[in-house]
């Protein structure tokens, strides 16, 4: 019986990754648009990016899950997301569209963090609007939001529960298949509880991994 | 006058985006004619012994699930189960994402008005769940009445306890139902007899809880989407299937009472 929770939950834990993986390959670039465009000095544009980003954050990411998912079959003639791992591709977009999002406020704060002296250095230098940001903002934005980063990379991994609203099958979805009744075990309460571990393990991991990389990034400590 | 212009702009472009999204609605596919252009029928399903579960190598078993599986042969397409939550059922069928809800769905009003229906196959009953250390002061369905409840939120359950008049808690699922009784925190749940007889009792993390009293009689049925031809397809298909004497094959396979099968005509 523990070898084929384990297995189930396995099961789920991997999928968990694949949706966190998938979410932060995603969400991290798109994220440095949004704040482009949130920043930008075209009026249209900034108004744009920050009405899409007030909507985002200001409506709960289940909502926005259903919507993504049910919506488009009520109105079309098929529900496009009706292909192989259709919901797992929907319970990404909306998780990359939510997380970049938040994403892209960090990023604003930390590029607006870096002193204009820095820049006004780099026009000094000669050097190209381009390479200011490149070398001169960019890479100090990056340690400046080290921490705030982690907060959502951590929250990100419990987050990725509430993708079994549009029955994508993840980890909390494993463990609770036993309660219900699933290969061939019912009533059993342990593999739900049994869920924290991974998620505590993994988000151990990710605290190791984001404390190296603040120690790594203290170089530029001014 | 510039103001006026923009305001004039946007109405136009919302104007052009709901045009956009109801020019390209539904042509006049009937529902068989989609679901077979398409190959499969999709059928949404939960864990839910003994009428959709997984055997040990993974493919889907059960009561309803054989069932499913020979109405898809008898229209020519492939049949495909997709676990659902049970809360978006209606939703799941309206957008697409399922063909058909077949999973012990009792018939209810609630449910009528979400979708349409076929002929009930099978009997249920609501069953009341105590602690075993109390169930023999509950025995009838009077004695019950003054228990504080747990229900699956929207169920046939939560009908029934409401119309006994008794205090309840909706809660997420049947199961959070029974985890209510065994913390305490309810003195009692009510879940389908066909879910008790698999979920309580010895063997199970429900030991200690049992089942006494019977609260009502209800019917399974299987939904479709509001006005799908796919009603009449079944129907027909479940009479042929009974009359072969094959549907009571299949439910003595999966220890369902003979009893409990309904006569198709």
């Amino acid at each position: 019986m523990f070898m084929t929770v384990i297995r189930s939950l396995n099961e789920g834990f991997l999928e968990t990754l694949k949706l966190f993986a998938v979410t932060l390959l995603g969400a991290l670039p798109l994220g440095l648009v949004i704040s482009f465009g949130s920043m930008s000095r075209f009026t249209p544009l900034r108004w744009f990016t920050r009405t899409v980003v007030w909507v985002v954050r200001g409506t709960p990411l289940m909502l926005q899950l259903i919507i993504l998912f049910y919506v488009p079959g009520f109105v079309l003639d098929s529900n496009p997301w009706a292909i192989e791992n259709g919901r797992f591709w929907a319970a990404a977009v909306a998780f990359i569209l939510n997380y970049a999002c938040y994403f892209s406020e960090i990023y604003r704060g930390g590029i607006q963090g870096v002193p204009v002296g820095q820049q006004e250095a780099g026009q000094v230098l000669g050097m190209t609007k381009r390479q200011i940001f490149f070398k001169v903002t960019l890479l100090q934005m990056i340690k400046r939001i080290v921490p705030p980063m982690s907060n959502e990379v951590i929250t990100l991994v419990k987050d990725t529960a509430i993708a079994r609203i549009i029955a994508w099958q993840e980890l909390i979805y494993a463990g609770y298949a036993f309660l219900k009744g699933s290969h061939g075990y019912a009533g059993l309460m342990w593999p739900l509880f049994f869920t924290g571990l991974y998620y505590l393990a993994f988000s151990g991991v990710l605290t190791l991994f984001f404390g190296w990389l603040e120690k790594k990034m203290s170089y530029f400590r001014s | 006058m510039k103001a006026v212009r923009k305001v004039l702009c946007v109405v136009l472009v919302l104007l052009m985006a709901v045009a956009c999204f109801t020019g390209c609605k539904k042509e006049n596919k009937s529902d068989k004619e989609y679901v077979q252009e398409k190959g499969v029928l999709v059928v949404g399903i939960t864990d839910f012994a003994p009428m959709d579960y997984q055997d040990e190598d993974g493919n889907w078993i059960g009561f309803d699930a054989d069932l499913a599986k020979a109405f898809a042969k008898k229209l020519g397409v492939k049949v495909e189960f997709q676990l659902i939550d049970w809360d978006n059922k209606a939703f799941e069928l309206e957008g697409k994402a399922i063909d058909v809800v077949w999973n012990g769905m009792t018939i209810t009003d609630k449910v009528k008005a979400a979708m349409d229906c076929s002929n009930p196959y099978c009997n249920n009953q609501q069953m009341v769940i105590v602690k075993k250390s109390v169930a023999d002061q509950y025995t009838t369905k009077d004695s019950v009445k003054g228990l504080k409840f747990a229900v699956e939120e929207g169920s046939a359950g939560q009908e029934q306890v409401e119309a006994l008049g008794a205090e309840f808690t909706p809660v997420a699922d049947q199961t959070a139902a029974l985890l209510e009784v065994k913390a305490g925190t309810a003195d009692a749940a009510v879940i389908d007899s066909l879910m008790a007889a698999a979920t309580v009792g010895e063997g199970t993390d429900y030991a200690d809880l049992m089942y006494t009293v019977g609260l009502n009689d209800e019917q399974y049925g299987v939904g479709f989407r509001k006005g799908s031809d796919l009603v009449d397809e079944l129907n027909a298909f479940f009479k042929e299937y009974y009359e072969s004497g094959e549907m009571l094959k299949l439910a003595k396979k999966y220890k369902i009472v003979e009893s409990a099968i309904i006569e198709q005509k």
